[in-house]
């Protein structure tokens, strides 16, 4: 008889006692339960499946072989037009020699010579046909 | 080609699988932690007497579970849960006990240990303040006498009666057998009434 009343003294006991903790729970307050909130999705991050380390050094790899291809072209060797001696120098007589530029001074005169010499040999063609 | 189109389109249904069942799983944790956060805060705040040591042990505890054993059947989470919590409160109290000695050594007390439960309790909802007064004190008055409690004794109390969790559940939390959880949930029952009195029978 008295070890059924103790027993159900002890429940009483933990009930009461479970009562008062589940106060205590309701009681907190909103910013611990904000920080219970974030903490659980950290927690939860967890579960993602993380990329490769590979892909997460990806864009620095890219900034990196852009920076040494930049500096490369940047300091390399320089194009060298293909401009020879000799086509530079041909290049240069004609436009410093003194005949040259008379030419180009009359370039009416001596393209009407060469229109009249055509005309010249025009009839001689023209007799030969038939 | 054929063969390539076609081993692409089954590791894409193996990512979508995956990815769902990812989903799954983070939804079903996310309950869970839900769920039982709370009351987890609180077991650890009375085992400590600090909230934002033992808001760290919470989360501690909530990582590790979703790390390591996320894939365990979800009926194994909760003792699973409180037994990384637990480790994570003894470890805390061993190295409470080693700063105190040196504290103590170099003349310092514990100064910072003037826990008071009624001040830490927070503000209150949809109670009258003496309704409200009465719970807290009822509440300090029982973290006080838990306080005095043996480790294993407050463990095996508090995973029993405030987490609900039945004989089984709390051994495998506490890693012991049954029959010292049910010793040590007696034991407790036992030294809580005779230290509460009269005012909590």
């Amino acid at each position: 008889m008295n070890e059924r009343t103790d027993v159900t003294a002890e429940d009483a006991f933990a009930k009461k006692a479970k009562q008062q903790f589940d106060e205590s729970v309701d009681r907190l307050d909103g910013e611990t339960q904000s920080r219970l909130n974030r903490a659980r999705h950290a927690a939860l991050a967890e579960l993602r499946p993380s990329r490769p380390a590979w892909v997460q050094w990806a864009p620095a790899a890219g900034v990196a072989a852009a920076a040494v291809l930049a500096v490369v072209l940047w300091t390399g060797n320089p194009v060298v037009e293909d401009l020879s001696a000799p086509a530079v120098a041909s290049d240069m007589e004609i436009l410093l020699t003194e005949d040259s530029l008379e030419m180009l001074e009359d370039l009416e005169f001596y393209s009407w010579i060469a229109l009249d010499e055509e005309l010249e040999e025009m009839p001689e063609a023209e007799n030969n046909v038939g | 080609m054929n063969s390539c189109v076609a081993s692409f389109a089954v590791s894409c249904q193996i990512e979508d699988r995956t990815g769902v069942e990812t989903l799954q799983g983070e939804a079903k944790l996310n309950r869970f932690f839900a769920d039982v956060e709370k009351r987890a805060l609180r077991i650890a705040e009375i085992n400590i007497r600090d909230r934002d040591e033992a808001f760290d042990l919470v989360q501690d505890a909530m990582i590790k579970l979703a790390r390591n054993y996320a894939g365990k059947p979800a009926e194994e989470w909760t003792p699973l849960f409180y037994r990384i919590l637990q480790n994570r409160i003894r470890d805390w109290q061993r190295r409470q006990v080693v700063r105190n000695k040196v504290m103590v050594w170099f003349g310092r007390g514990n100064e910072d240990n003037d826990y008071d439960p009624v001040a830490a309790a927070p503000d209150p909802a949809g109670r009258t303040p003496d309704e409200t007064l009465e719970s807290q004190e009822a509440m300090a008055s029982l973290e006080d006498a838990l306080g005095e409690l043996p480790g294993r004794q407050r463990e095996a109390f508090m995973l029993r009666t405030f987490e609900g969790m039945d004989v089984a559940g709390t051994a495998a939390a506490m890693g012991c057998s049954e029959g010292s959880v049910k010793t040590h949930y007696s034991r407790a029952v036992h030294s809580l009434r005779a230290t509460l009195g009269e005012h909590w029978q």
